[in-house]
C-alpha cells in the first residue's frame, strides 16, 4: 500500500485509481509516508488530499478534518464561521446516512462560496482538501454504510500550525496573541505567550524573531511586526499595574536542579514550577538572565524589565542560589545526592573564542567579557578609537555600547560581506546610524603595538568563495592585499564556546564542538536524570531558542519524573513528522490589500549617545491594533490518517 | 486623486478611501449591514461583496474595507457578487431568522427561506457595538472573543464588561438584530447583552423628578469632560 492512490497535493492531482501497474508518482509530498511506528494512510490538509489506502472512509475523515477546521474558524466573519459551521452539519448528516443528493451539491457550492470570499485566509484555505475530496471522491459521500465501514478505523491524528509557529523555536502562537490584540484583549494576549515564553517583556525586545522571516504576510507586503507587538501585551501588563495570574501547582512534587538562571533554565523552571516541582536554580553570577543579562546591552532591554519579569518566576516559589558555580561550590553529584531526582544543564556559552592575536598587556578584550563588564556595571576604560571583530550581534551590541560610553572612533572588521552577516539586519541599521563604520571583507592579521599597548592593527582583504557547511560563501585571503588600521583598542567577538567544566569527568557525551550531547525531543543527556538544554547544546545561539530548550526539557523532565520514560510525547512525534511540509505554499488565496507596517518608533540617534536610555519605543495600542489586523492568520490545520502503531 | 472603474465607470477617490466610499460618492450603491461611516470598516458581515480585479486576477472582496487603487476595476453587480451577497444574508437569516433588518436586506436581495438550518443566535457578531463603544463612545466595555488554537471558546461572542460600560445604551442603539435590548425602569436601566444583563442607576431630575440619565454615565462625561456635577442636576428638559 506504498503507493500513492490519489493526491490533490499542492493542485497536482495524482490518480491511480483506476491503475494496476504504471503507477504515476507523486513528487514533492514533503513528509514521509512512515514515521516513528506509523504509516500515513490518508492525509488531509490545506494543500490537498493525498489517499494512500484505497480503503479509507474519505468522507468521515473530511468530517474529522473539518471539525478541527471549525475550531479554529475565529467568528471575525460570517461567511466563513456560519458557512464552514453549515458544511460541518451537513458533513455529519452524510456521515450519519442521513444525507441527500442536494446535501452534496450544497457543500460542493457552499465550500466554492465560502474560499472565494472570507476575511481572513484561514477558512478558505482550509477548505481545498475538503473539496477535492467532493470533486474527486464524491462517490465516498453517496456510499452506503456497508461498503464505508471496510477497512479498519484509522487513527486520526492532528496537528495545528501556522509558518510563524513553526518558524519560532519555541512554536509561540503567534496568531493567537495577535488577535487577542486586535481585539484589545492583553492580559489573555499575555496569558497565551506566557504558555510558551515566561519571559514576554524581554522576548518582544530583544527576540530575533524568525517568526517574521516566514510571514506569510512578507509575500505581499512586509511581514507582521511580531516581535513589536509581543511587547505591547507585556508592557500594557506594567503600565496597568496589573498582577500576572501565575499560579504554582500545590508544590510537593519531585526536587530539581537547574543549573543556569538564564533563558532556558529560567524557562525550565518556570514549567517546572507551573506543575509542582520544586524547583532550586544555582548560577555563578550575582544576577538572575544569563546571557539576557550579562549580554544584552540596555539600550536594548531595560534591567527593570528582565528584572521585573524574573521576580514574576521567582513568585512561583523557586529557591534561587546565586553566587554559586556548580563545579566548584557544590559538585553535580552532591546535587544529585541531595535529593534531587532530575538535573538541568543550562550553563549557557560565555567563554569568547580567541582570535589569536592577543597581546601581552591588554588592549584586547573580548568581546562577551567586555559586556558582561559593562552591564554588571565595572568600570571599563574609555579609549578614542576601537575596532571590533565579527559580525554577530555581540559584535553589534559591543560596538554600540561603545559609542555611548563615549568612544569616539568605532570600527566593525567583518570578514564577509553585508548579506552574510548573522546579525539582525535592524540592529546592522541602528549601528549605522548611530555612526558606527562597518569594514566588510576584511579580517585582522595581528595586532601592532607600541610601547606595549596596542596602536592599531594589520588585517587583510578577503573575497569569497564557495559556501561552507553553514551555507555562508567562505571568506578567502587576497594575498598581498594587507593594510593597517589605527586603534586603540580590539574586542574579538568571534563566537563563544560553553564552558563544560562542571561535566569534565562525567560519564556525559560531548560533541567535538564542545556542546552537551541531549536527545533532541526531550533534552535528556547520556546520564539519567540529566537533561542540558540552551546554548551549552547548541553552541552560541538566541535567546528564543534557549527558551524553546527550557521548555522542552521541562516536558522531558516531567515525563521522566512521571513515568520514568523519555520517550517523546504523541504530539513531538506528529510534529517531528511534519516539519518539512511547506507552510507558506499556497493554493489559489484570493487578493489581499496591501497595509502599511507598523514599526515602532525609535529613539532619535541625537539622543541615544548621551546613556543607555532603550532605543526602541512600544508601539501604541492605537498602532498595535492596527498592525495586529494585518495578520492573514495562515493556521495550518494538517490530518493524518494513521495505523495504530506497530 | 485616484482614478478607478466601478461598473464601467470611471471614478475619482481620495487615497485612503474605501471602495463603499468611492462608490458612494460615484452614486452606485452598495448594501451594508455592519458597516456605519463613523466606524472603521470591519469585513465582518460579507454584505457589501464586491468583485475586483487586478493584473488579470479576479476575486471577491469586501467594498468597506478595500481601500481604492490606481487602476483598479471593480463590479457591484456581478452575478458572482450578487451570489455571494445572497450567501452572506442567507447565512445570516437563517442564524437570526426574526430580525427585521435582515428579513429587509434578503428582500432586497431577493434571498428567499434559508436553505440551512442553524442554533438561533441573537448576535450576528457583526461587531457595531464592539466598535461604537471602542471608537465613539470611547470606553471600550465591548470587546470580541474570538476562537482560536487551543483557547477554551466554545462559540465566538461579543462581551460586555460591567467594569467598563457606563449604561449609555449606544451598542443597543447600532445593534442591528435586537440582540442588545435596553430598559429604564423606575430608577433602574437594564441593558441585557448576549454576555447577560446589566443594571445601572438612573439620576432624577432635580425640577421634574424623572429619572433621565445613568449616573454612571453622567460620572464619565463630567469627568472626561472636566464639567461641573450640577450642571447634570437637572434634565435637559428642565434646563433655561
Amino acid at each position: 500500500m506504498d503507493r500513492v492512490v490519489f493526491s490533490s497535493w499542492g493542485g497536482n492531482i495524482v490518480d491511480n485509481r483506476q491503475k494496476t501497474a504504471g503507477y504515476t508518482p507523486v513528487e514533492n509530498l514533503e513528509f514521509p509516508l512512515e514515521h516513528n511506528g506509523h504509516r500515513v494512510r490518508a492525509f488531509m490538509s490545506w494543500r490537498g488530499l493525498v489517499v494512500i489506502d484505497a480503503k479509507i472512509n474519505v468522507a468521515d475523515m473530511a468530517h474529522t478534518y473539518l471539525k478541527e477546521v471549525q475550531k479554529l474558524s475565529c467568528g471575525e466573519c460570517s461567511v466563513g464561521y456560519l458557512g464552514i459551521r453549515v458544511m460541518l452539519d451537513t458533513l455529519t448528516r452524510i456521515r450519519d446516512e442521513k444525507g441527500t443528493k442536494e446535501d452534496i451539491a450544497l457543500l460542493r457550492w457552499l465550500g466554492n462560496s465560502i474560499k472565494a470570499n472570507t476575511k481572513c485566509d484561514f477558512c478558505a484555505l482550509a477548505l481545498t482538501p475538503v473539496l477535492d475530496s467532493l470533486k474527486y471522491y464524491e462517490s465516498e459521500y453517496t456510499k452506503s454504510g456497508a461498503a464505508k465501514g471496510r477497512g479498519a478505523k484509522p487513527v486520526y491524528l492532528t496537528r495545528i500550525t501556522a509558518p510563524c509557529i513553526e518558524a519560532c523555536p519555541a512554536h509561540q502562537d503567534a496568531p493567537g496573541y495577535i488577535e487577542l490584540i486586535s481585539n484589545r484583549r492583553y492580559e489573555e494576549a499575555l496569558a497565551l505567550i506566557r504558555q510558551t515564553n515566561c519571559l514576554p517583556g524581554t522576548m518582544g525586545r530583544a527576540c530575533f524573531a524568525f517568526c517574521e522571516e516566514n510571514c506569510t504576510r512578507g509575500d505581499i507586503d512586509k511581514p507582521i511586526s511580531i516581535r513589536a507587538l509581543k511587547r505591547v501585551p507585556a508592557d500594557y501588563e506594567v503600565s496597568t499595574a496589573l498582577e500576572p495570574e501565575a499560579k504554582a501547582k500545590k508544590a510537593g512534587g519531585d526536587k530539581v536542579a537547574v543549573i543556569g538562571a538564564g533563558p532556558a533554565g529560567l524557562a525550565a523552571s518556570y514549567n517546572l514550577a507551573l506543575k509542582g516541582y520544586r524547583v532550586t536554580i544555582y548560577d555563578e553570577q550575582p544576577s538572575v538572565g544569563g546571557m539576557a543579562w550579562v549580554g544584552i546591552p540596555a539600550f536594548r532591554l531595560p534591567r527593570n524589565v528582565l528584572g521585573r519579569e524574573v521576580d514574576i518566576i521567582k513568585k512561583l516559589g523557586i529557591d534561587f542560589r546565586l553566587n554559586t558555580r556548580v563545579g566548584k561550590d557544590i559538585t553535580l553529584e552532591q546535587l544529585l545526592k541531595h535529593g534531587f531526582k532530575a538535573v538541568f544543564i543550562a550553563t549557557g556559552a560565555h567563554a569568547g573564542r580567541k582570535l589569536g592575536i592577543e597581546v601581552e598587556g591588554g588592549g584586547v578584550v573580548d568581546g562577551v567579557e567586555f559586556l558582561r563588564d559593562v552591564n554588571m556595571g565595572q568600570k571599563v576604560a574609555v579609549k578614542r578609537r576601537v575596532i571590533i571583530v565579527g559580525g554577530g550581534n555581540v559584535a553589534i551590541d559591543c560596538a554600540r555600547t561603545c559609542l555611548r560610553l563615549g568612544f569616539k572612533e568605532v570600527t566593525i572588521l567583518y570578514r564577509r560581506s553585508r548579506a552574510e552577516m548573522p546579525a539582525r539586519e535592524e540592529e546592522i541599521q541602528a549601528a549605522e546610524a548611530e555612526g558606527v563604520k562597518i569594514h566588510y571583507l576584511a579580517a585582522p592579521v595581528k595586532a601592532l603595538t607600541e610601547g606595549g599597548k596596542v596602536n592599531g592593527v594589520e588585517c587583510i582583504r578577503m573575497k569569497l568563495g564557495e559556501p561552507d557547511d553553514s551555507g555562508r560563501r567562505r571568506p578567502i585571503p587576497i594575498e598581498g592585499s594587507e593594510f593597517t588600521v589605527g586603534t586603540d583598542m580590539i574586542i574579538p567577538a568571534i563566537g563563544e564556546k560553553p564552558d563544560l567544566s562542571l561535566i569534565e569527568g562525567k560519564s556525559i557525551d560531548t560533541t567535538k564542538w564542545g556542546t552537551i550531547v541531549v536527545d533532541a525531543p526531550t533534552g535528556q543527556t547520556s546520564l539519567p536524570g540529566v537533561f542540558a538544554g540552551g546554548d551549552c547544546v547548541s553552541g552560541p545561539a538566541t535567546l528564543v531558542e534557549a527558551i524553546a530548550a527550557g521548555n522542552k526539557a521541562a516536558r522531558g523532565i516531567d515525563r521522566y519524573l512521571k513515568s520514568g520514560r523519555v520517550t517523546p510525547p504523541e504530539e513531538q512525534v506528529v510534529e517531528d513528522w511534519l516539519h518539512d511540509v511547506a507552510l507558506n505554499h499556497q493554493r489559489d488565496g484570493n487578493i489581499v490589500a496591501k497595509r502599511e507596517r507598523q514599526s515602532p518608533k525609535q529613539l532619535p540617534v541625537a539622543k541615544r549617545k548621551r546613556g543607555f536610555a532603550e532605543v526602541e519605543q512600544c508601539l501604541s495600542l492605537e498602532m498595535a491594533a492596527k498592525e495586529a489586523e494585518r495578520c492573514l492568520r495562515c493556521y495550518r490545520v494538517m490530518l493524518l490518517a494513521v495505523d495504530g502503531r506497530k | 486623486m485616484i482614478k478607478l472603474i466601478i461598473d464601467d465607470k470611471e471614478v475619482e477617490a481620495e487615497e485612503g478611501w474605501t471602495i463603499l466610499e468611492a462608490a458612494k460618492q460615484a452614486g452606485i450603491r452598495i448594501p451594508t449591514l455592519c458597516s456605519h461611516e463613523s466606524l472603521r470598516p470591519a469585513g465582518a458581515c460579507r454584505v457589501c461583496t464586491v468583485e475586483i480585479a487586478t493584473n488579470g486576477t479576479k476575486s471577491l472582496t469586501t467594498a468597506c474595507d478595500y481601500p481604492v487603487e490606481a487602476g483598479l476595476k471593480v463590479s457591484t453587480t456581478s452575478e458572482k457578487v450578487i451570489e455571494a451577497r445572497r450567501l452572506a444574508v442567507e447565512l445570516l437569516l437563517a442564524q437570526r431568522p426574526h430580525s427585521s433588518r435582515l428579513q429587509e436586506l434578503a428582500r432586497k436581495l431577493g434571498v428567499k427561506e434559508p436553505r440551512f438550518v442553524l442554533a438561533e443566535q441573537e448576535c450576528i457578531l457583526c461587531q457595531l457595538c464592539v466598535r461604537t463603544c471602542r471608537e465613539l463612545v470611547d470606553v471600550e466595555a465591548i470587546t470580541f472573543v474570538a476562537q482560536g488554537k487551543d483557547r477554551d471558546v466554545a462559540e465566538p461572542t461579543v462581551v460586555h464588561s460591567l467594569d467598563k460600560c457606563i449604561g449609555c445604551d449606544a451598542c443597543a442603539y447600532v445593534c442591528p438584530t435586537e440582540s442588545i435590548t435596553v430598559t429604564d425602569i423606575g430608577d433602574t436601566r437594564t441593558i441585557n447583552t448576549p454576555s447577560g444583563k446589566l443594571e445601572f442607576k438612573l439620576k432624577q431630575c432635580q425640577v421634574c423628578g424623572k429619572y433621565w440619565a445613568p449616573e454612571k454615565q453622567l460620572d464619565y462625561i463630567i469627568e472626561k469632560w472636566h464639567l461641573e456635577p450640577e450642571l447634570f442636576a437637572t434634565c435637559p428638559d428642565c434646563r433655561d
